[in-house]
């Protein structure tokens, strides 16, 4: 089994976060608890697809300083405040990656790629590693790349992949077996 | 772009990346970062609509109605009263409260080419531009994921141009992270399909390939697809460039012409046909008939043998137009002897023979004999001199009243055909401009080369290959666009079009603080208000400076009515 991050859902830390956002609306200085909170998550999200750690950092604080500067525009739609976040986020690695000034990496963990076939019931786990980091990092698109990296390398549970890419929950689990079936296709 | 694979790479600590938080830093970047309207912060605004008109009154406004008012104020600027502010800030939330997709121009759009697709065999279908799309069999599903067969239709149009974006209505603004961009476009697609009226949508295992032919063949663009409901653009990748060698081909040949004949104005005008034909025929039917015509009376040949019969006038009207009619034996014939004549016969009957009006079958019975005889109705003598006098009366008459109609015939013909010489001309020209518009696009491509870009779509709707790009630089002022009454006009999106530039750099809300255009390239200005365009035309640039103090932008109205997209292209020669 793989094991998923922590994600809070509950409805009352939904309406307490939600009270910060509120807040943070009408004083900016409020929104140094949300900071605080996801500052090390939206850290990590950039860092995972990223080689440069000092570059990771500027990219976070840009993506604060957006999200500052949007935040009039957010509206709360019952899922956390960290999925926006993400969603900015994923939006400054891609402009960066576009300007040239970060360099797509895909950081590969074997235990996440033993997750993997252990999901695709794949008992010939030191053949076929190999194989799947090579068409993990050169072969899959982007949108499916990114489903693995969530679910197998950030450890994301589908609810928090789905939220985060605007899909249903069940959604995320089925593209994300698809690509597991695919891959297992391609490696025999 | 490749990708670095690294594997296993150590973990950061929490204590390490605690320490390079810095939030005074993030708070003194967004009070100093610009982008957003002063008016729209939140902490600004407090919450007073007061202040709210007092800002807006100060700023440059539309005056509609208020010329005598200027003389109090800066020459370019004029004070609103708070009814007119509300108005303009209602006028606003209205515009942008509309759809995603909001062609400004309601007569005027890009076609659809609609294709009938089997759904269970796909297609491969090919575009009079030269793309090319790949339809799986069973690429299409209904709400419930469940997999349609039948007769599909497929709407697919491109736009490659600032017209075409323009009278679109498909925003050309992408938002990212809250930072606006203006889309270069290497070229837009929206495909749709339904199934007897009804959105289909498109299998998730089955995507679409698009082969979308274009003028630029530069890798740096990517595919966005529009997010109609957040009103903004979703990066996909990038597509994949293909230059393909053009064999030396007249695209003339090449071009369908049934591509054509099922966009709306073809077939309008295809109706319209249908329609007077419908009209003529009605007319026609209308139309006062000539009285039958008289059957000439026939003399009895020499030699031959004649009955006489009583026949009923009612069964036989025709045979009592003249008097003293005889049937004369036809040389058909065989079995007529003169030994018949000698016979007195207890029944004889005719009836209408093979040839309508001029012969009849003569039987006669006597006993257990009967013979069947061709005879003809024939006069002699006076009664043939007689019967030739009243037909050439009565054909006299008949001829008046058949000139007659005919010459009213030949003057609904004649409206007819000059109806429809000038609706096929018109479809004629609609194949012309198209085969225009081809051979430009072939002409403006890199000799000998042509330009594809592949990408799937696993969804219908629209797909843009794109560069986001920021304004064009050199002048920048706050533009107020009037019209040539120097009245400020109500327009929600002012639309730069740079001819440098493949995009269509879009402002919103008049007067344009923070307009900016690049001098050294050709440049026109377009808006809409009430239905109506206006323009800035090139030559206008000219004297725009960026010095300080709002510019009067004096918009051109635009009285011609454009029916279709070429018309308008045609008139600001694109």
């Amino acid at each position: 089994m793989i094991e998923t991050s922590k994600y809070h859902a509950t409805q009352t830390d939904l309406a307490s976060e939600q009270a910060i956002v509120e807040a943070a609306k009408m004083d900016p200085s409020k929104f140094a608890g949300l900071y605080d909170k996801y500052y090390e998550q939206i850290f990590r999200y950039i860092y995972q697809r990223a080689d440069d750690k000092e570059q990771a950092f500027d990219a976070t604080q840009q993506v604060f300083i957006k999200a500052m500067e949007n935040l009039y525009k957010y509206e709360f739609r019952g899922v956390p405040f960290s999925s926006w976040l993400y969603r900015i986020a994923s939006s400054e690695v891609n402009n960066l990656y576009r300007a040239q000034k970060l360099h797509r990496t895909v950081n590969i963990d074997s235990v996440g790629v033993y997750g993997m076939m252990e999901e695709m019931e794949e008992t010939k786990v030191d053949k076929y590693h190999d194989k799947i980091v090579d068409i993990i990092g050169n072969e899959l698109p982007e949108d499916e790349l990114q489903m693995i990296e969530m679910r197998f390398f950030e450890k994301r549970s589908f609810k928090e992949i789905g939220e985060i890419l605007e899909i249903t929950e069940n959604n995320a689990k089925v593209k994300t077996y698809r690509i597991l079936e695919k891959l297992k296709k391609i490696i025999k | 772009m490749k990708k670095k694979i690294n594997i296993n790479r150590p973990e950061i600590s929490s204590e390490e990346i605690a320490k390079r938080k810095n939030f005074d830093s993030v708070l003194k970047h967004s009070a100093t970062i610009g982008g957003k309207p002063l008016f729209k912060k939140p902490w600004f605004l407090s919450g007073v609509i007061a202040v709210t008109i007092a800002v807006v009154a100060t700023v440059v406004l539309l005056d509609q109605n208020k010329k005598g008012e200027r003389s109090s104020v800066s020459e370019n600027q004029v004070k609103l009263s708070n009814s007119d502010s509300l108005a303009l800030l209602a006028f606003y939330k209205e515009q942008e409260s509309k759809p995603c997709i909001n062609p400004p121009l309601k007569e005027v759009n890009v076609p659809y080419a609609v294709f009938k697709i089997a759904a269970e065999k796909g297609a491969k279908l090919e575009i009079g531009s030269g793309s090319k799309l790949t339809i799986s069999k069973n690429a299409f599903v209904d709400e419930n994921g469940k997999i349609l067969k039948g007769e599909i239709e497929l709407r697919y149009r491109e736009f490659h141009d600032a017209a075409d974006f323009f009278v679109s209505g498909i925003p050309m603004t992408y938002d990212s992270a809250g930072v606006k961009y203006q889309f270069e476009s290497a070229g837009m697609i929206e495909i749709l399909a339904y199934q007897n009226g009804k959105a289909v949508n498109m299998a998730p295992e089955k995507p679409i390939n698009v082969e979308m032919a274009s003028n630029y063949k530069g890798k740096e663009y990517n595919l966005y697809k529009l997010d109609t409901m957040a009103n903004n653009w979703s990066c996909l990748g990038k597509d994949k460039v293909v230059i393909e060698a053009l064999k030396p081909i007249d695209p003339i040949k090449v071009f369908d012409k049934k591509e054509i004949e099922k966009t709306p104005e073809y077939l309008t005008i295809e109706n319209k046909k249908l329609e007077i034909k419908k009209e003529k025929e009605v007319e026609m039917a209308a139309l006062p008939k000539p009285i039958d015509e008289p059957k000439k009376p026939e003399q009895v040949k020499k030699g031959k043998y004649t009955f006489s019969l009583e026949v009923d006038s009612k069964e036989f009207p025709e045979l009592f137009v003249y008097k003293g009619l005889l049937f004369e034996v036809g040389d058909e014939n065989t079995n007529f002897n003169k030994s018949m004549y000698d016979i007195v016969w207890d029944e004889a009957k005719i009836k209408e023979g093979n040839k309508n009006g001029e012969n009849y079958n003569l039987t006669i019975k006597k006993g257990a004999k009967k013979y069947e005889l061709i005879v003809y109705p024939v006069y002699e003598g006076k009664n043939y001199e007689t019967a030739l006098a009243v037909f050439q009366e009565k054909f006299n008459k008949y001829k008046t009243t058949l000139d007659k109609r005919l010459a009213e015939e030949a003057r609904v013909e004649e409206a007819f055909q000059a109806k429809m010489t000038k609706y096929e001309t018109e479809q004629k020209e609609l194949i012309r401009k198209r085969e225009e518009q081809i051979a430009n696009y072939y002409n403006s491509m890199d000799s000998n080369e042509k330009v594809l870009r592949m990408f799937s779509v696993n969804s219908f709707g629209v797909y843009n290959s794109d560069c986001a790009r920021t304004y064009p630089k050199g002048v920048l002022c706050t533009a107020n666009i009037k019209n040539e009454q120097k009245n400020n006009l109500r327009c929600y999106d002012v639309y730069l079009v740079d001819k440098q530039r493949n995009g269509l750099f879009t402002y919103s809300r008049n007067p344009l603080t923070n307009f900016s255009f690049d001098p050294t390239s050709k440049n026109m200005l377009w808006t809409v208000e009430d239905g109506v365009l206006y323009w800035l035309k090139p030559e206008q640039f000219g004297s725009i400076s960026g010095s300080d103090g709002a510019k009067d932008l004096i918009m051109n109205r635009v009285d011609q009515k454009f029916t279709n997209v070429e018309d308008l292209k045609a008139y600001f020669n694109f």
